[in-house]
């Protein structure tokens, strides 16, 4: 018992703290690729520090949603992040929610940071929550099939059981080309979530072009920290996501002090190179204009649905 | 070195899926010369897979034909096709017959129907390949699925090695291969075609000022 609570509060703990590390290594892979020094790797965290201890600016205009959704986004992200194996393949917490729930907790905050985008009432606000709207409902499913897929072989939608019998190669039946749709799937639906190039700029504040900026626009202070770490925590989900329940060799899957450091390890320099991945792709790709948005999103949609009727097809 | 048979077919089947990948990002591509590259990447994973089945097999003429896929679909062909973009300056495809989400929609149900039919002779066959022969197929049904939907003659002439493509697959994983004269005929057929359907299109192009094949159906004095 008392173990299950520790080895939960120190995947918290290395979750909120990798988070950040994440972030700036894309800023650097990006800032290296245009010949810049670009800042040090502790910035992340500074630009957190001090956000904290900045005051807060409300709008008069707003309702309770502007100051309780950063709570409710932080909040529902990082117990997302407690449902996704990190370093140990049997997490703790795994009798409280499958990858339902990992999906619609994420959605929870999604929604609530639209309805502030529109609390505040100005244009940029607005703008931004209808596109997230469009963004959100075209990866969503995508997002769920693509999981399914790869659960299909587990037989369970647990994403405990998938990754730890996966990592034990028990009872699966790999099949290369459902898994290899279903990843590229979830790889573009991660690009489109987390606000990466193809989809959102998170490097730009022009009002053209984006998406996830202009909802949190009217944030200031702690508030903004708050979001800002919630999107963080975010991205590393979703990449530990990619890592673990397509390749989670490396993982621990008993409960030894030794196996779990060898698992933070591993999942560390997993999704730092997944992390490198998406700065390359920031560096080499121009932001696609919205309306083509959907075709892309259209292509994760199909990937995932064929990965589905693959698994159907060649299993009988 | 011998590897084990189930591994050796997982890697097949992973090589094929990687072609069919490409498939669907060259629907989902606008920018000709991007489609073009696409074209480049798949002849590779094609090649890959045509060495991986020489080596599981010991058919040593696939080689050969893995070697002459790298030459003349990764490197000369290609190099034909960007040549004529270049000349022609046309960078998009911009009048499509069907839109990108509704291709994918259709191209996803093509798949689905290449492994519906595939799927009694899979069950006779006691090859390495066994999903290889379905992807052929579906990648040969994308192939007329692009050469159908598209206008511009350079994305018809990708669709075209396409087909060839999932033709040369179908054979590599059906058959462990064609006799090597024959491959060597489908290639300079290839490499032919190439370069005909290269001047056609600048023919198209002096006489409409358009590659717009569907200029073709007007009559004109």
């Amino acid at each position: 018992m008392i173990e299950s609570v520790l080895i939960t509060v120190v995947q918290m703990i290395v979750a909120l703290l990798a988070s950040p590390f994440i972030v700036g290594l894309i800023r650097k892979v990006k800032a290296h690729l245009q010949c810049r020094q670009g800042p040090g790797w502790l910035q992340p965290y500074y630009d957190l520090a001090k956000l904290f201890r900045k005051d807060v600016v409300v709008s008069t205009h707003t309702s309770w949603i502007f100051t309780a959704t950063p709570y409710i986004l932080f909040s529902s992200t990082l117990t997302a992040v407690l449902l996704v194996p990190i370093f140990l393949s049997k997490v703790p917490l795994n009798f409280a929610g499958d990858i339902i729930t990992v999906v619609y907790l994420l959605a929870l905050g999604t929604f609530f940071l639209m309805l502030a985008g529109l609390d505040a009432g100005s244009a940029f606000g607005g703008m931004g929550s209808s596109r997230e709207a469009i963004v959100a409902s075209l990866t969503e499913p995508a997002m769920i099939l693509s999981i399914f897929a790869v659960g299909l072989t587990a037989g369970s939608t647990n994403l405990s059981t998938i990754v730890h019998k996966t990592a034990l190669l028990q009872g699966i039946v790999t099949d290369p080309p459902p898994h290899l749709m279903a990843l590229a799937a979830l790889f573009i639906v991660t690009l489109a979530e987390t606000g990466r190039v193809p989809v959102d700029n998170p490097a730009t504040h022009l009002e053209l072009t984006m998406i996830h900026e202009a909802m949190i626009l009217e944030y200031s202070g702690r508030y903004l920290a708050l979001i800002e770490w919630a999107s963080a925590l975010k991205l590393l989900l979703f990449l530990t996501l990619i890592s673990n329940v397509f390749a989670p060799w490396g993982i621990a899957t008993e409960r030894t002090p030794v196996w779990m450091a060898f698992g933070v390890a591993v999942w560390l320099v997993k999704v730092s190179g997944l992390a490198v991945l998406i700065g390359l792709i920031e560096s080499m790709f121009a932001k696609l204009r919205l309306f083509r948005v959907t075709d892309f999103l259209g292509l994760a949609f199909i990937l995932s649905l064929l990965a589905i009727i693959f698994f159907y097809i060649l299993r009988g | 070195m011998v590897i084990h048979p189930d591994l050796g077919s997982q890697l097949v089947n992973l090589c094929s899926a990687l072609l069919l990948l490409t498939c669907f990002a060259i629907i989902a591509q606008r920018r000709l010369s991007a489609c073009v590259d696409l074209f480049a990447l798949q002849s590779v994973f094609l090649a890959v897979t045509a060495a991986l089945v020489a080596f599981l097999t010991g058919a040593h003429h696939i080689y050969i034909a893995a070697a002459l896929t790298v030459v003349i679909k990764v490197i000369i062909l290609p190099r034909i096709l960007k040549a004529v973009i270049e000349r022609l300056n046309v960078k998009r495809e911009l009048v499509l017959n069907i839109n990108i989400p509704s291709s994918l929609l259709i191209c996803g149900a093509l798949v689905i129907l290449a492994f519906y039919i595939t799927q009694p002779i899979i069950s006779l066959g006691f090859l390495l390949t066994q999903d290889s022969l379905a992807i052929a197929l579906s990648i040969v049904l994308i192939g007329f699925f692009i050469m159908i939907a598209r206008k511009k003659a350079v994305t018809q002439v990708i669709g075209f090695l396409v087909i060839e493509n999932g033709l040369f697959l179908g054979a590599t994983a059906a058959a462990y291969g064609m006799p090597l004269i024959v491959e060597l005929g489908v290639f300079f057929d290839i490499l032919v075609a190439g370069l005909i359907i290269g001047v056609y299109t600048h023919r198209l192009q002096d006489t409409f000022d358009s590659v717009d094949t569907s200029k073709l159906t007007g009559l004109k004095e």
